[in-house]
């Protein structure tokens, strides 16, 4: 299913609910469509089930406590309905995750290497050169050093921006068509913020790498996403165009949610600053 | 604390060499008898005495102490072992697992441990050879005691199932057993090393419990356990005071393992 805008073959077609235990849904009626290649972006405040519904297209819900309900369409396969073997052979290969905190989603007792190294083996049989081969590109390929010193590191012998760009270069290891961020940004400083966004757009454009990227960040959002969907209370509110719906945007929600952004307030320095280059005028000494 | 936990380290490692040197130290062996000279007072000869069938009491307690100070780590590596395999692997596990496998360990936990000791080893056959008789002893202490243990490992990996870094790697499509094995054992590894240096003295307790019941190690082989058991008929204790030696060399390689293991319990905990 595609829009009538978008030429590009969908990816990715969900439409599922989902609950824990017997509370109310957790996600009810989800309906998100992601194209190959697209940057999508996905906004909502805490609790409102990005992240559940991250685990859901990725299979990593607990099914002994969330049951999940309706389709997850992905390259002609439901998901949900996917045993774990089946789930287990997709992810790493075809559906990847970058999470919020790149400290703590590293194993601090392992060398990068052997991090990098066993995401590659999870779905690769060749050899070690190969390995490392690979290893090396998907580090070049994130703007990292690919020297034995840097691989020999351990994640806490690291700055946090590049952590994170050691969890992207482990996700896009074998290429998958889609990368799930889920708030892949916030915890970062803004510079170190917006190179990982550069890079996102970036492997998106090299590799056609869908992303799903997940945030409450809307400035993020409107800074490589094609499309943005905004999450309220476990419902997708409102969906299309990123310019669209951050310019005209339809629903209570959204309105509030552009009404709370934070703005850089002019300082009484910059403000007093025209005042006093006109008063100078006046008075002939500029 | 510093300046204790060094002079507990001077000690055991004293304590450790000249149990090392026992043959050096004490040529005649812990199991030659001198007739003419039994239950005989410190000399020159036999720096501690000798025992009631003459064998020198010195040497007893140098070999004594190597097989107590050698059963205690292996029983203790084993109880660690079994530990990482009934708790470990059932806090990663999670679930019913858990709940079975921290049942059981609770069942172990509420039973008298001494009387479970002395029970196991009684239903054993009590004329065996020495080196079996330790090798049951370790097998015994290693097998019961693994209980404490394994509910901090199962603590410790459920609380490493639902971290990050296992979300991120199953994401990448790595199998449970490989996961189980490269990312949570490794991080396992401060709580295993610090229950396996807190079993040690532990067992070293057990194995003298067992020794001076008779249930421990087998004669001619001298253990600590088997050496207290010279204290059972003590009429005064300052008349011999020689005999209890083997006594005050427990304590103080207890003690310095406590003192020693402060570091570890906290890593524990």
């Amino acid at each position: 299913m595609t829009t009538g805008a978008h030429t590009r073959p969908t990816l990715l077609s969900a439409h599922f609910s989902v609950r824990y235990g017997k509370r109310a849904p957790t996600l009810r009626n989800v309906k998100l469509e992601i194209l190959q290649g697209e940057v999508v972006g996905l906004v909502g405040q805490s609790g409102s089930g990005k992240s559940t519904l991250a685990m859901t297209i990725l299979g990593l819900l607990d099914r002994k406590r969330a049951h999940a309900e309706g389709t997850v369409q992905f390259e002609d396969r439901d998901l949900l309905q996917l045993g774990e073997r089946e789930l287990r052979s997709l992810r790493g290969r075809k559906l990847a995750l970058v999470l919020q905190s790149p400290l703590s989603s590293l194993n601090p007792a392992l060398r990068i290497r052997t991090q990098l190294r066993e995401a590659w083996r999870a779905h690769a049989a060749g050899s070690s050169a190969d390995c490392e081969q690979a290893i090396r590109a998907a580090l070049e390929g994130v703007s990292l050093p690919s020297s034995d010193e840097f691989l020999r590191k351990y994640p806490s012998q690291m700055s946090v921006g590049q952590a994170q760009r050691v969890l992207i270069a482990m996700a896009i290891l074998h290429r998958p068509a889609l990368l799930i961020a889920d708030e892949a940004t916030s915890a970062l400083d803004v510079i170190t913020q917006a190179e990982i966004l550069a890079l996102f757009r970036e492997l998106n454009r090299q590799t056609g790498m869908a992303i799903l990227y997940i945030s409450h960040d809307l400035a993020s959002v409107a800074e490589i996403c094609d499309r943005v969907a905004i999450l309220h209370e476990g419902q997708i509110v409102e969906c299309g165009p990123t310019e669209e719906i951050l310019s005209c945007p339809q629903h209570e929600y959204t309105q509030r949610l552009m009404a709370a952004m934070p703005r850089i307030p002019r300082t009484n320095a910059a403000q007093s600053r025209p005042a006093a280059a006109s008063a100078a005028k006046a008075t002939g000494s500029g | 604390m510093k300046a204790g936990r060094t002079l507990a380290c001077v000690v055991l490692l004293i304590v450790v060499g000249a149990s090392l040197a026992a043959g050096w130290l004490a040529p005649a062996g812990y199991a030659k008898q001198y007739r003419e000279a039994a239950d005989a007072p410190p000399s020159a000869q036999h720096w501690l005495g000798t025992d009631e069938i003459g064998r020198d009491r010195f040497a007893r307690v140098l070999y004594g102490t190597r097989i107590s100070l050698l059963l205690a780590p292996a029983a203790a590596l084993l109880s660690t072992f079994l530990a990482v395999l009934v708790g470990g692997l059932a806090g990663y596990l999670g679930g019913v697992w858990a709940r079975v496998a921290m049942a059981v360990t609770d069942l172990f936990l509420s039973l008298p441990w001494l009387f479970l000791l002395i029970t196991v080893r009684a239903l054993m056959p009590l004329n065996v050879s020495p080196l079996v008789s330790v090798l049951v002893t370790f097998l015994i202490l290693g097998a019961l005691g693994w209980t404490s243990a394994a509910r901090v490992l199962c603590a410790t990996a459920a609380t490493l199932r639902s971290s990050d870094f296992v979300c991120q790697a199953r994401a990448s499509g790595i199998r449970g057993g490989r996961l189980f094995w490269i990312h949570v054992l490794p991080n396992l590894k401060p709580v295993l090393y610090a229950q396996f240096w807190i079993s040690i003295p532990v067992f070293i307790l057990s194995e003298a419990n067992l020794g001076i019941l008779g249930l421990g190690v087998a004669e001619p082989l001298p253990s600590w356990g088997s050496l207290l058991r010279e204290l059972e008929g003590l009429v005064s204790v300052g008349e011999e005071p020689w005999k209890f030696v083997p006594l005050i060399l427990l304590v103080v390689v207890v003690t310095s393992f406590q003192f020693l293991l402060s570091k570890q319990e906290e890593v524990a905990a």
